[in-house]
């Protein structure tokens, strides 16, 4: 407990000291790009406690969920269907090469053109530019689902469907959250630099439209606010997956050994080889996009 | 039950190439438990894998119960060798054992009932809520048993399942397997590097020798219910183990 507490305070004490001086310096600072601290906070709270949660806050987020969640839809389906068959991953190779090459804003114009100022665009950027990690994951984890597996579901006469559904997607699951993960980045991302360009709402429109007003206080409040959302949006992302792949930290031994229950006889030494383990990358379209997962 | 006329393997486009498998023959009966004895790299996966329609046999024909083998038949199950990597991690133990049973067409109440009794069976009863990677190694691979029991195969293929178990739980699982193969009334074939654990367990012992064919055959005449140290000791298994080290040595067998 007292360890607990303790781990608590070293995370907090570097933050609380930043800000602590940020604080101290900023008020005798009188200097106009950084504003005093608690004029910064009196902003925040009249800016984002609620007053442009409606107008700036909710449009963003929507947009940057519903890119991300269509991003992991597109992401998931065609990473299965490339990495069960190698003629179609053959075939996609050099376009999916070129398009994740392509700097997602650089298409910002042409989304204006295509989807007009509306969020049809900015969703269309977010996409472009999130969903290449989820893909290149998703073909990895499907091309490393263990073949022993598949033979397994073969001998016992599984259906297409239920293989795609019970085996391939968990085996991969723990790529696919890799390439999530690398993904919820991208898309915070984009989600401010396609709303700095022909937009009339969201935080990338409030930061840039306060700066050019020069309310700087309001434009660091908006800063301050994307910095809040990452971080909330990352936790919320990492107890999910720690949910979702508690199988996966039980397989490789990374559980406490109260939650698992070794054994009687025997030895589960053969076990501890993870299944979804990394395997040697043999295209340019299964190699890229590694993470730490 | 089983038969196999002529089968041949060949890996690769070239059907001269060195074969896998050659003119390989033998059956199977009605309940029998056979075991296929050869050192490791004789063809003996290779053989399982066509007999269980995993993969296409070059030539030759492979019947069970009269009906030429293409695909995975129906009543037939698999164990596999490395039970980690057969059994599902994200799934527990009692969702493993039920889980191809779905596809067979069974409902949800029955297919509670097949899980129960297979653990049951194999001595799990209290373990199906954990996950395959809480359980050691030998429960492991006695889950992998129980899926098999629970899709109830008239023959049971296994492919050296207890090779990667230490010694003493795989006497223990030996013994399982027989109590099992009574309880459940099937046939079983079974794959083994193990000269003492094939006597042990069949009714007869057929020798695999590169490229996987029958070199040698022998019946077991050793009564059941078998016992592991009052069996092992009998004049008759020790001859039969002279005679089928011999035979995997590939020396000319004395009778």
């Amino acid at each position: 407990m007292t360890r607990r507490l303790l781990g608590i305070l070293l995370e907090l004490a570097l933050p609380v000291a930043l800000v602590a001086g940020y604080w101290v310096w900023s008020e005798q600072a009188d200097n106009f790009y950084f504003p005093p601290f608690g004029e910064i906070l009196d902003y925040f709270r009249e800016l984002w406690l609620f007053d442009r949660v409606g107008s700036d806050l909710a449009p963003s987020l929507l947009r940057m969920l519903a890119g991300y969640g269509m991003s992991i839809v597109i992401g998931v389906s065609l990473g299965v269907l490339l990495g069960m068959s190698r003629v179609l991953r053959t075939a996609a190779e050099p376009v999916v090469e070129f398009l994740r090459a392509l700097p997602a804003p650089a298409l910002i114009p042409f989304s204006l053109l295509m989807f007009g100022a509306g969020d049809g665009s900015k969703i269309f950027v977010i996409v472009l530019g999130s969903v290449w990690p989820i893909l290149l994951n998703s073909i990895d984890g499907v091309r490393g689902v263990d073949a022993q597996q598949l033979d397994m579901a073969r001998a016992y006469q599984i259906p297409l469907t239920a293989r795609v559904t019970r085996i391939i997607l968990p085996a991969a699951s723990p790529r696919i959250f890799a390439g999530m993960r690398t993904s919820l980045a991208i898309a915070i991302i984009l989600m401010v630099v396609s709303e700095m360009v022909a937009s009339s709402n969201g935080l990338g429109y409030f930061v840039l439209e306060s700066q050019r007003s020069f309310a700087i206080p309001d434009m660091w409040t908006g800063i301050i606010l994307l910095g809040l959302l990452g971080y909330v949006l990352n936790w919320l992302f990492l107890r999910v997956e720690n949910r979702v792949l508690l199988w996966h930290r039980g397989v490789r031994g990374l559980l406490p050994a109260a939650r698992t229950g070794a054994g009687d006889r025997g030895r589960a030494t053969a076990a501890t080889t993870a299944p979804a383990a990394p395997h040697p990358p043999s295209s340019t379209l299964s190699s890229s996009e590694k993470s730490d997962a | 039950m089983l038969e196999v006329t002529d089968l041949r393997k060949v890996y690769g486009p070239d059907p001269t190439a060195a074969p896998a498998v050659a003119d390989l023959s033998f059956t199977v009966g009605d309940r029998e438990f056979v075991c296929i004895l050869g050192s490791s790299g004789c063809g003996k996966t290779t053989m399982l894998r066509c007999l269980s329609g995993l993969v296409p046999a070059t030539s030759g024909e492979i019947s069970l119960r009269g009906k030429a083998v293409t695909e995975p038949p129906e009543d037939m199950a698999f164990v596999f060798q490395d039970y980690s990597r057969s059994l599902l991690p994200w799934m527990t133990v009692r969702r493993n054992v039920a889980f191809p049973l779905r596809y067979k067409g069974i409902d949800k109440r029955e297919a509670a009932t097949l899980t129960d009794e297979a653990l049951d069976a194999v001595g799990l009863s209290g373990r199906g809520d954990r996950y395959p990677w809480q359980l050691s190694g030998g429960m492991q691979q006695r889950v992998a048993i129980a899926r098999a029991l629970a899709y109830r195969p008239r023959i049971l293929l296994m492919d050296e399942p207890f090779a990667s178990v230490d010694a003493q739980t795989r006497s223990g699982l030996e013994d399982l397997l027989l109590k099992v193969w009574e309880r459940y009334d099937i046939t079983v074939l079974f794959v083994t590097h193990d000269i003492d654990e094939a006597i042990y367990l069949a009714d007869r012992v057929l020798v695999l020798r590169p490229p996987a064919n029958v070199g040698h055959e022998v019946t077991v005449n050793l009564p059941r219910p078998r016992h592991q140290v009052t069996t092992k000791q009998e004049p008759e298994f020790a001859r039969l183990r002279g005679e089928l080290y011999a035979a995997l040595d590939g020396r000319s067998v004395a009778a």
